[in-house]
C-alpha cells in the first residue's frame, strides 16, 4: 500500500512544525551509493551524472526520504587550490593543502580573497560535478524527493587549505591569522552554496572537523560557530530550512549549536536523550544511529536498535528525522541498510492525519 | 520614484529569468526582506515572504525555473506571497485561525467567510496549478486513485491535495458550491465531501435575466446556511456591519485589480503572468486580504510609475491577444510574450470575483448579486459577450482559448465562444487543450501558437 505522503510532502510538513505520517528516514547515504550501483568511487565523484544516477538508484531501492549530493569535504578547498588525488576505489585524498602553514597562508590570503567569484561557474574545482548531479537528480525526482547538497563549512574547509597541524596550533598561537583564513573560507563557502541553491538543491552545512573530537567547546565557539552562523544567515536570507551536520562527538557543544541559527541539527556521537533534553525544544533533530553498527551488525540487531532510537527520537518536540550519525560506510551490506530504513519507517509512524487511526 | 519601494530603485522594467532574479535578489536590502510579513501586524520570522522564485523551486516548484518574471520589487513580493500560500494556511491554523475551504463558486463565498474575524478562506480549486508548478503527476495520480482520472479538468488536483493532508490543513469547514458551475469540479467536490465529512453544499442557480429577485433570494437563503455554519464554528454572531466591512475590503481588492488590469492591458506595464496572479487574487486574496491589498497597492504604484515614465515591460505594439480560460500551464503566458505578443483582455471564468459588490444593499444580497455576474452560471453567449467587450476595449487582434482536456465548460463552451467571437469581431481564434504537466510546452501547441502569431502579424501588415 503506498504511503500517504511522499518525501517532499513529509519534509515540507516537518519544517513548518506540522505532523507527518511518519518520521523521515535519512541514512546519510552518500558515496556508499556508488558501490551499491556497482560504480567505481572515482567515477562517482568526478562525474555528476553518475553521482546522480547512483543516488537515484539508491533512493529507489531503499525508498529513503532524501537525495544526498556529496562525496567528500575537500571540494571547496580543492576549488581554492588544495591538491587531491583521485584513487579509483576510494574518495579523494588530500595530497597537498594550498598552504603549508598559516604564515604562508597570510601572505596570499588577500589575493585569493578577491579571486573568489560571487557566483562561481562550473569550473570552480569540482563544482561542475555537483551542479550536474543536482540538475540531473532535480529534474528526475525533485517534485517528490528533496535534493540535498552537502556543503563543507568554513572550519572544515580551512582545515583542508592549510596543513591541519599548523592550523590547530594556530588556534592557540595565532588566532587572528586563523580568523582571517576562516573569513576567506566563509566567502568561498557562501559562493559555492549560492551555485548549489541556484541549481535547485537544499544545502546542508557539514562541519565534521569542528566536532568535539577535534575542537574544544571554547574553540568551537570562537572558530567554527561564528562562520557557520554567517553561512546560515546567508541561507536564511533565502528562507531555506538549514541543516547543520557535525559528526563525531558533540556533547560538549550541543547546547550552543542552535546559536548558529540552524533549523535542524544532524548529530552523531551523543546520547539522543541528552540532545533531546538540551535542544529538543529549539531545533529539529536528525540522527544518530551508529554507523559502525550499521556496517557490522546483523539486520535483526539493526532493526531493534533503530526502533529503540526512533521511539526516543519521536518525542522531539520540534520534530525528528531518523538518520545515521555520519555517512553510511561504503562497505555497508545492502540488507543492513534495508533493515535500517524498514525499522525507521515502522517505528516512526505517527497517527496521520492527527486524530485518525490508520489501518494497516 | 515608486514610494512603496521604500527607497529601493527598481531596474528598468523587464521580464527576467529565474537566474536573473537570483542576481537581482542579492541587491535587495536585508531591511526589505525583514519588512514584509503576512498576517500583519504579526512580525514572526516565519511570516516573511519576500523571497525569490528559486527558493520555491528548491521546495519542488520546478516550473519556476522556466518562467519569466517581472523584475520589480512589487512583483517579487507578489511571487513570494503567492508561492507561500500553502505554508501560510498551516500558519493560520497554528496561530488559532479557522481555515475555511470554499469550493466551486470562485469568489463570492470568500467575502462572506472573510467577514468572520479569525477565519481564513481559501479555494482548493486553485491547487489545479500545483501539478504544473511542480511539473508533477503526484496530485493528479492521487485523484485518479480516488476515482477522478484524466478525462476530468486539472482542478481534480484539489482532490489529491485533500487526500494528502499536506498542501493545506484539513479545513475547519468546507463550502462546496454546485449547480450552475463546472460539472467536473462538482464531481471533485462530491468526493471531497465524502472524504472529509464537514462539507456544506451551496446551491448556485443558473442565471436567468428575468428572475434576478428570485435568484438572489435563493442565494441569500443558501448563504444564510453558510452564515449559520460559520457562527456555529466561530461562536461569533455575524452582524450587518461586519459583512459591510468585508464587502468594502473585497471591493478595495477588486478596484485595485481593475486599475491594474487597465494599466497592464492598455499600457503594457505588467506582464501577463503576474496579471493572472493578480486577477486570481480576487478569489480569496491568497488567504490574507490585508497583506494582499498592500501588495496590490505596491503593484499599482509600480505600474503607475512605469506608465508615467513611459517604461512598459512589454512592447505596447506587441500583438494584442484576448485570452479565454486561464492557462493551467503558466509557461504558455511566458511563451506568448517571448514570441512578441501580449495579453490585453481576459475571461478567466472569474468574472464574479472581479465585479464590484453593491455597497448600498445588504451584504448577503450584494454577494448574491456578485455571484450572478459569474462567468459560468450564465449562458455561453453571455460569457462570449464578456470577452468580446474586453477584447474590443483594448483592440485585441486575436483570441487564444486554452482549454482543458476533459474540462466540461471547456469542451462544451470553447468552440461555441470561438464561433461567436469569429463572427462578431472577425478575429482569428486559436483553440487548444493544455497538455498535462511537463517541463516544456508540447511541440504541437508551440507550433500552433507560432503559426497563429504569424497569421496575426500578416493581418496587421495587410491593414497598414
Amino acid at each position: 500500500m503506498p504511503e500517504i505522503l511522499n518525501p517532499r510532502e513529509r519534509f515540507s510538513l516537518l519544517v513548518i512544525d506540522e505532523p507527518q505520517d511518519r518520521v523521515p528516514v535519512f541514512p546519510l547515504l552518500t558515496s556508499a551509493a556508488a558501490p551499491l550501483a556497482g560504480v567505481p568511487l572515482r567515477d562517482y565523484y568526478t562525474d555528476g551524472i553518475t553521482m546522480a544516477k547512483c543516488q537515484l538508484r539508491a533512493q529507489e531501492r531503499f525508498q529513503t526520504d532524501f537525495i544526498s549530493i556529496f562525496s567528500e569535504v575537500g571540494i571547496i578547498a580543492e576549488a581554492l587550490g588544495s591538491e587531491y588525488r583521485y584513487p579509483e576505489a576510494d574518495l579523494p585524498v588530500l595530497n597537498q593543502p594550498l598552504w603549508q602553514d598559516l604564515e604562508q597562508a597570510q601572505r596570499s590570503l588577500d589575493r585569493l580573497q578577491t579571486a573568489i567569484p560571487a557566483l562561481p561557474d562550473r569550473n570552480f574545482g569540482r563544482l561542475g560535478v555537483y551542479l550536474d548531479a543536482i540538475n540531473y537528480a532535480y529534474q528526475a525526482i525533485a517534485d517528490r524527493v528533496p535534493v540535498l547538497a552537502y556543503v563543507p563549512a568554513p572550519f572544515t574547509t580551512a582545515q583542508q587549505l592549510v596543513e591541519p597541524e599548523s592550523l590547530l596550533i594556530g588556534l592557540v598561537e595565532n588566532p587572528d591569522a586563523v580568523q582571517r583564513l576562516l573569513t576567506l573560507a566563509t566567502r568561498a563557502v557562501i559562493a559555492f552554496s549560492r551555485a548549489v541553491i541556484r541549481a535547485g538543491a537544499l544545502p546542508i552545512l557539514v562541519d565534521p572537523l569542528a566536532s568535539g573530537s577535534v575542537l574544544s567547546p571554547e574553540h568551537y565557539r570562537q572558530f567554527a560557530l561564528p562562520y557557520e552562523q554567517q553561512v546560515i544567515n546567508f541561507w536564511h536570507r533565502y528562507d531555506l530550512d538549514v541543516v547543520l551536520h557535525i559528526c563525531g562527538a558533540t556533547s560538549g557543544i550541543i547546547g550552543i549549536m542552535p546559536e548558529t541559527g540552524a533549523d535542524l541539527l544532524s548529530i552523531d556521537q551523543i546520547e539522543l536523550d541528552c540532545a533531546l533534553n538540551t535542544v529538543g525544544t529549539r531545533v529539529r533533530l536528525i540522527g544518530n544511529f551508529d554507523t559502525t553498527t550499521l556496517w557490522l551488525a546483523r539486520p535483526g540487531e539493526i532493526e531493534s536498535r533503530v526502533t529503540e532510537m526512533v521511539i526516543k527520537g519521536k518525542t522531539a518536540p520540534r520534530g525528528y528525522v531518523c538518520a545515521t550519525g555520519c555517512e553510511v560506510p561504503i562497505a555497508t551490506p545492502p540488507e543492513n541498510l534495508a533493515a535500517f530504513v524498514r525499522a525507521g519507517k515502522i517505528a516512526g509512524e505517527y497517527e496521520f492525519p492527527p486524530g485518525r487511526k490508520r489501518s494497516r | 520614484m515608486n514610494e512603496l519601494n521604500f527607497g529601493y530603485q527598481d531596474p528598468a522594467p523587464d521580464r527576467i529569468t529565474f537566474e536573473e532574479w537570483d542576481d537581482l535578489f542579492q541587491k535587495i536590502p536585508d531591511q526589505l526582506i525583514e519588512k514584509f510579513h503576512y498576517f500583519p501586524p504579526n512580525t514572526e520570522a516565519w511570516s516573511k515572504y519576500l523571497f525569490p522564485p528559486q527558493v520555491f523551486a528548491i521546495y519542488g516548484a520546478r516550473h519556476l525555473r522556466r518562467l519569466k518574471f517581472d523584475n520589480s520589487l512589487a512583483a517579487l513580493r507578489l511571487w513570494g506571497f503567492v508561492n507561500n500560500e500553502s505554508e501560510r494556511l498551516f500558519r493560520a491554523r497554528q496561530s488559532g485561525r479557522k481555515v475555511i475551504a470554499v469550493m466551486g463558486d470562485l469568489g463570492p463565498l470568500a467575502v462572506l467567510v472573510n467577514a468572520f474575524p479569525g477565519c481564513v478562506p481559501f479555494y482548493p480549486d486553485c491547487w489545479w496549478w500545483t501539478p504544473f508548478a511542480m511539473e508533477s503527476d503526484v496530485l493528479l495520480d492521487t485523484a485518479a486513485r480516488l476515482g477522478i482520472g484524466e478525462a476530468t479538468c486539472y482542478s481534480r488536483a484539489a482532490l489529491g491535495a485533500f487526500a494528502k493532508h499536506s498542501y493545506f490543513p484539513d479545513p475547519d469547514l468546507i463550502f462546496a458550491a454546485t449547480g450552475a458551475s463546472c460539472d467536473d469540479y462538482s464531481g471533485v467536490e462530491s468526493l471531497v465531501a465524502r472524504m472529509t465529512g464537514n462539507c456544506l453544499w451551496i446551491e448556485t442557480p443558473l442565471r436567468l435575466p428575468d428572475d434576478t429577485e428570485a435568484l438572489v433570494n435563493l442565494l441569500v437563503s443558501e448563504y444564510r446556511r453558510a452564515v449559520s455554519a460559520l457562527e456555529d464554528l466561530t461562536r461569533i454572531r455575524l452582524t450587518e456591519s461586519m459583512l459591510a466591512k468585508s464587502v468594502q475590503r473585497a471591493n478595495e481588492v477588486r478596484r485595485l485589480t481593475a486599475r491594474l488590469r487597465r494599466l497592464a492591458y492598455q499600457d503594457a506595464v505588467l506582464p501577463a503572468l503576474e496579471m493572472m496572479l493578480v486577477e486570481f487574487g480576487c478569489l480569496h486574496y491568497y488567504s490574507d486580504i490585508s497583506e494582499w491589498t498592500e501588495i496590490l497597492r505596491h503593484l499599482t504604484a509600480t505600474a503607475e510609475y512605469r506608465r508615467q515614465t513611459s517604461q512598459p515591460v512589454n512592447n505596447p505594439d506587441a500583438l494584442r491577444l484576448a485570452w479565454l480560460t486561464p492557462p493551467a500551464d503558466p509557461l504558455l503566458l511566458t511563451l506568448i510574450e517571448d514570441r512578441g505578443a501580449r495579453v490585453v483582455a481576459t475571461e478567466y471564468v472569474i468574472n464574479q470575483a472581479l465585479t464590484l459588490l453593491d455597497e448600498s444593499v445588504p451584504g448577503l444580497t450584494a454577494i448574491a448579486l456578485s455571484h450572478l455576474n459569474g462567468s459560468l452560471n450564465g449562458t455561453t453567449a453571455e460569457r462570449a459577450a464578456l470577452l468580446i467587450s474586453a477584447a474590443q476595449a483594448h483592440q485585441a487582434e486575436g483570441l487564444v482559448i486554452s482549454g482543458i482536456l476533459g474540462g466540461s465548460h471547456c469542451a462544451m463552451e470553447s468552440r461555441l465562444i470561438a464561433e461567436i467571437v469569429k463572427k462578431k469581431l472577425t478575429m482569428p481564434v486559436l483553440e487548444f487543450d493544455v497538455a498535462p504537466p511537463h517541463p516544456e510546452i508540447d511541440r504541437s501547441t508551440r507550433t500552433r501558437i507560432d503559426a497563429f502569431l504569424e497569421l496575426l502579424r500578416s493581418r496587421r501588415c495587410r491593414k497598414f
